[in-house]
């Protein structure tokens, strides 16, 4: 399992190199931490996904000696782990620019990535080879466009909700966040194993 | 004897085609070649072989193991290699070592590396840029450095050059002589088996029309050859296929002894090859 999580750091030596520049192009735009995690989380896992549609490689993977499940498992783990080590390099990144960010920062972008991946994770196994790419980047810039907007809307016209989350603590907030990222995290993973099981090759 | 892989009363259905039930066993220390035209159904069985697609009923066992509780143990005394490259085009033989090599616990660098440079492949060249021959012979290596039991091939020598395609039967058969291997592949070139088969399984239209060894089917087809006065509704049950011309009849059969009774020295008989046994097979309407 470990192999498999490994394995995108090899497949992907060359994106790596982009991926540093990248970030900084970030940084130095003065793009909000938040964003800049988001983005610097999403690079490996979602680049492993565009190498993992093809059918040679699910071939491939699925005559090695790993279950079907397992190699589910080290996509979700394996996005949690680059998310990890993702953050870590961002973060040094942000130190050496000298621009300041909070651990709030870190939080939202991590939680951010996880609800993003446990999204769309799934619809990787759903959509046909060679669409779900464009989909997913589609989807994303969407939601960017369109997130400020729908949190004036809920801020505005949904004052029950707004009047809660102003009445709950920081800690009840962040918590509350959590978990339910962390739900749709596990359920996502569910649903794509029992779909990656019955999948033909 | 024991068989390395069992297939009992297996079908899996498509839209447009479907694998009738069928009973596979392949024979352990043995060369199993698997033929049939082009969508016979043969890839379709080797990928349930190889657990990429489940059947819808029936027992698939390797090693006499079953995949729902067995799949690692049983891919880790597998080899494999498919027609088309299954690694990834960008990366170079020393990464795809990489990424293969731990998944095995009996993977052996050395022997790897011993393949590598008996095939001549660049280890630091990307393997789009790899000749159809060079493609195989790589995944070969992958498919031989750790010490697999089993070996399973489809298509191995589709699109290679005659040359390479004797230099990889040979190959085939230098590593038999390690006595407890099986290999198991399937090709549309009928000659590559006449050199190394042990056993042939023939499939046509997803239906298992037999899975003999060599020397049975030699011993039970044959070609015979007639006037066409000698035909008629009652002969011609004696032949899976009969094909008329005006100078006389060819026709194949499953019953040597049959012929013989029926016709005895009027006709003439003859070794039938394996693609007469394909050709004849696909013309005529079995009646078994």
């Amino acid at each position: 399992m470990f192999n498999l999580i490994r394995r995108d750091v090899i497949l992907q030596k060359r994106q790596l190199i982009i991926f540093i520049p990248f970030i900084l192009f970030f940084i130095i735009m003065g793009v909000p931490p938040v964003l800049t995690f988001l983005v610097s989380s999403i690079f490996i896992p979602f680049n492993t996904y565009a190498y993992d549609e093809k059918a040679e490689t699910n071939i491939l993977l699925n005559s090695l000696p790993y279950t079907r499940a397992e190699i589910i498992a080290s996509r979700y783990l394996g996005a949690i782990v680059y998310m990890i080590l993702s953050i870590g390099v961002t973060s040094l990144a942000l130190f050496a620019f000298n621009q300041s960010f909070t651990i709030a920062d870190v939080a939202i972008g991590s939680g951010l990535f996880l609800l993003f991946a446990g999204l769309t994770f799934p619809l990787f196994q759903i959509f046909k080879p060679g669409y779900i790419t464009t989909v997913i980047l589609i989807s994303f810039v969407i939601l960017t466009l369109i997130a400020r907007p729908m949190i004036s809307f809920i801020a505005e016209h949904l004052t029950a909700i707004t009047d809660f989350i102003a009445n709950a603590s920081i800690l009840a907030l962040y918590t509350g966040a959590a978990l339910a990222i962390l739900t749709v995290y596990v359920i996502s993973w569910g649903i794509t194993t029992i779909i990656y099981q019955r999948k033909a090759f | 004897m024991e068989n390395v892989v069992e297939l009992k009363n297996v079908t899996k259905k498509f839209k447009d085609f479907s694998v009738k039930p069928i009973d596979l066993q392949v024979k352990q220390g043995f060369i199993t070649g698997f033929i049939g035209e082009n969508g016979a159904g043969k890839s379709t069985t080797i990928k349930m072989m190889m657990n990429l697609l489940r059947p819808d009923a029936g027992e698939i066992k390797v090693f006499g193991l079953d995949y729902r509780t067995h799949e690692k143990a049983i891919k880790q005394r597998i080899g494999f290699v498919y027609d088309g490259n299954v690694f990834f085009e960008g990366l170079n033989l020393k990464d795809i070592k990489r990424i293969v090599a731990p998944a095995y616990q009996r993977w052996d660098d050395a022997l790897f590396y011993q393949y590598v440079e008996k095939f001549q492949l660049p280890l630091n060249k990307a393997m789009k840029t790899f000749s159809k021959g060079m493609q195989m012979k790589a995944s070969l290596a992958v498919a031989l450095s750790h010490h697999a039991e089993l070996i399973i091939m489809d298509e191995p020598t589709a699109g290679l050059d005659p040359i390479f395609r004797r230099e990889l039967l040979g190959l085939l058969q230098e590593l038999m002589i390690d006595g407890d291997r099986t290999i198991f592949f399937s090709t549309h070139i009928t000659t590559d088996l006449d050199r190394i088969a042990d056993y042939i399984a023939f499939m046509q239209g997803g239906n298992l029309v037999f899975n003999q060894s060599v020397h049975d089917v030699a011993e039970n087809y044959a070609l015979v050859k007639g006037g066409l006065d000698l035909l008629d509704r009652d002969t011609e049950q004696a032949f899976v296929h009969v094909q008329r011309a005006s100078t006389g009849f060819e026709a194949l059969t499953d019953n040597i002894q049959a012929v013989k009774d029926i016709f005895g020295d009027t006709v003439l008989m003859e070794r039938a090859s394996l693609e007469d046994i394909m050709y004849y097979s696909k013309g005529g309407v079995s009646h078994v």
